[in-house]
C-alpha cells in the first residue's frame, strides 16, 4: 500500500472547485438573471410545461451539473477554506461538513432531473 | 527572547488587499441561497400547483433581493476568476505565451453568449416569453 | 535639489532584554525625520539611527533592491525598505516588522523560519542520480538550453528570498507549517527547469497538505513581490502538477 503513502483528496476538490468557479462565472449570471431576477419580477414569463420538457432532456442534466452540482462543491471548497481563515475550523469536519452538504444538494438535484425523465 | 505577533482571527480586515479577498470568497454564500433556490425549482416542476408555489416564493421581495446579490456576486466573482485563470493555467505557443488580457476578453465573451442565448430561450417561446 | 520638509516616522520596535515577567511586547517609537524626493524608507531608518537613537536594530545591505534584506511593514503593506521612499508617505508612516515571522529585536525578524522551507524544497539543479552515481562529469560541462526552455521558467527564477511574500501571505501566518510563496515558487521554477532532475523529490513537499494545497490564492504574495516573480501564479500552477503527480503515484506507485 505504500503507493497510497500521502495521497488525500484534495486535488479532487481543487478539481471540482475549479470546474464550478467557470460555471458559477460563465452560466450563472445568464440563469440568474433570468429564473432568480427577470422572471420573478414578471419581466418574462416562464412556460411551465416546456421547462419541465426541457428539463427532463439530456441538456436538462448538463444544466443540472454545471448550473447546481459543480458551484456546490465550488462554494463548498470555499466555505471550508474561509472557515480555517477565520481560525473556525478547516479540520475533519468542515471538510465532511462543507462536502457533504454539496454532495447533497448534488444527489437531490440529480434526483429531481431523474424524476423529470419519461423513464421515471 | 523573541516575539511572535498572534495571528487574530480579524487579521482580514486589517488590509484592502485581503478585505477584496474576502469579498471574493463571500460569494459563494449568496450563491447557496440561490442554488437552493434554482433547486426547489427544478423540484416544483412535477405539478402545475407547485411550480406556482415556486414562482410566488422567488417572486417576494427578500428572495429577489438576495437573488440579486448572488447576480452580483457571481459577476464579481467572474471578474476575479477571469483574471486567476490565465496565471493558473498559462497558454504558450512556443516562446510566446498569450497574453493575459486576451484571454480575460474571451472569457468574458463565453458570459455574453451564455447571457444572450439564455435570454433567447426564455423570451422566443422555446421555455417563455417577454410578459 | 528639492526642499527639505519633515514627516512622522513610526518604528515598532523589541528589545528583548526589556522583558519582565508581566510585559514582552513591541512599543511604538516616534521620530521626526527630514526628507527630500529620495530619501528611502531604508535612508530614514539610517538617518534614525544615526542622528536621533543609536539602539534601533534593522537588516540592509545594497540598497538597491537585490540583496533582499531590508523587508519591512510599510504601513501595514510588505516592501523592501530600499525600494519604498518616504515622499509616498507625506502624512507620517508606521515601520514594524515583517508579518507572520518571529521577531528577534526591533525590526529584525528570524527568516530561519523561511529558510527551513526553502532548504525544504531543494532550489537548485538536482543531477541526475544515474549520472551522479557513475561518476560521470557530464555535469562539470556548460548546460546547455533552448530559449524556448528557458522561457519556461524564466519568470519565477528572479527570486531574491526577501521574504515579503511570506509576510503578505496569511495561510503563512495562519500555519507557520505551510511552506510558502516563496519556496514553492522556486520549487516551481526548477521543475519547470530542463536542466534538472529534482522533481519527483520536490513533488513529496508540494502534494503534502503543507505544500501547494495550504494556498487558497489570496494573490496578496504577487502583489508585494518587488522582483514581480508572480509566487501565486507558481504555487497553483503547482497545483496542477501535484494533482497530475498524485494521480501517476495512485496508478503506477510512484511520482
Amino acid at each position: 500500500m505504500s503507493r497510497f503513502k500521502g495521497l488525500h483528496l484534495e486535488p479532487l476538490w481543487w478539481g471540482l472547485f475549479s470546474a464550478g468557479g467557470v460555471c458559477f462565472a460563465v452560466f450563472l449570471p445568464a440563469v440568474l438573471l433570468v429564473f432568480a431576477v427577470l422572471a420573478p419580477l414578471g419581466v418574462i414569463h416562464l412556460n411551465m410545461n416546456a421547462l419541465a420538457t426541457a428539463a427532463g432532456s439530456i441538456w436538462g442534466l448538463l444544466f443540472v451539473g454545471a448550473v447546481i452540482c459543480l458551484p456546490a462543491f465550488h462554494a463548498a471548497h470555499r466555505i471550508r477554506h474561509g472557515l480555517h481563515d477565520l481560525k473556525l475550523g478547516g479540520g475533519l469536519w468542515s471538510v465532511v461538513l462543507c462536502y457533504g452538504a454539496a454532495a447533497l444538494i448534488s444527489a437531490s438535484a440529480l434526483w429531481g432531473w431523474l424524476a423529470l425523465t419519461s423513464w421515471f | 527572547m523573541a516575539y511572535k505577533a498572534p495571528m487574530k482571527r480579524s487579521w482580514w480586515l486589517q488590509h484592502a488587499a485581503f478585505r477584496r479577498y474576502m469579498l471574493r470568497e463571500a460569494t459563494v454564500l449568496p450563491l447557496v441561497f440561490a442554488l437552493c433556490c434554482l433547486l426547489a425549482g427544478l423540484w416544483s416542476l412535477q405539478t402545475s400547483a407547485q411550480f406556482h408555489a415556486w414562482q410566488q416564493f422567488m417572486a417576494q421581495p427578500w428572495v429577489v433581493a438576495f437573488n440579486l446579490l448572488a447576480l452580483v456576486g457571481a459577476l464579481y466573482h467572474a471578474l476575479t476568476f477571469f483574471q486567476l485563470f490565465p496565471r493558473v493555467m498559462p497558454i504558450r505557443l512556443g516562446e510566446k505565451q498569450v497574453p493575459a488580457a486576451l484571454m480575460v476578453v474571451a472569457q468574458w465573451l463565453g458570459v455574453v453568449a451564455v447571457l444572450l442565448a439564455m435570454l433567447w430561450l426564455a423570451t422566443s417561446g422555446v421555455l417563455g416569453a417577454w410578459q | 535639489m528639492s526642499e527639505q520638509r519633515f514627516v512622522q516616522v513610526e518604528v515598532v520596535r523589541y528589545l528583548p532584554e526589556n522583558k519582565t515577567p508581566e510585559k514582552d511586547e513591541p512599543f511604538s517609537q516616534f521620530f521626526e525625520v527630514p526628507y527630500t524626493e529620495s530619501t528611502s524608507i531604508l535612508d530614514a531608518l539610517q538617518y534614525i539611527k544615526e542622528e536621533l537613537d543609536s539602539s534601533l536594530s534593522f537588516r540592509w545591505s545594497c540598497r538597491m533592491a537585490i540583496c533582499g534584506s531590508c523587508g519591512f511593514m510599510v504601513n501595514g503593506t510588505p516592501k523592501l525598505g530600499c525600494k519604498d521612499f518616504l515622499r509616498n508617505y507625506p502624512n507620517g508612516v508606521r515601520i514594524a516588522p515583517l508579518a507572520h515571522f518571529t521577531v528577534e529585536r526591533d525590526l529584525m525578524v528570524n527568516m530561519e523560519e523561511f529558510l527551513v522551507h526553502l532548504e525544504a524544497v531543494q532550489p537548485f539543479l538536482v543531477e541526475e542520480q544515474q549520472a551522479k552515481a557513475q561518476g560521470v562529469q557530464k555535469y562539470t560541462e556548460t548546460y546547455q538550453q533552448t530559449p524556448a526552455q528557458l522561457a519556461k521558467y524564466k519568470q519565477f527564477s528572479n527570486c531574491i528570498n526577501c521574504g515579503l511574500c511570506y509576510a503578505a501571505c496569511p495561510q503563512f501566518g495562519l500555519n507557520p507549517e505551510f511552506i510558502g510563496p516563496g519556496a514553492l515558487a522556486l520549487a516551481h521554477r526548477y521543475n519547470l527547469d530542463s536542466r534538472d532532475h529534482g522533481k519527483a523529490q520536490r513533488m513529496k513537499v508540494l502534494n503534502g497538505h503543507n505544500g501547494v494545497w495550504s494556498c487558497t490564492f489570496v494573490g496578496f504574495c504577487s502583489d508585494v513581490c518587488p522582483k514581480k516573480v508572480d509566487p501565486a501564479a507558481a504555487v497553483n500552477q503547482g497545483k496542477v502538477e501535484s494533482a497530475k503527480s498524485m494521480l501517476i503515484q495512485m496508478f503506477k506507485g510512484n511520482s
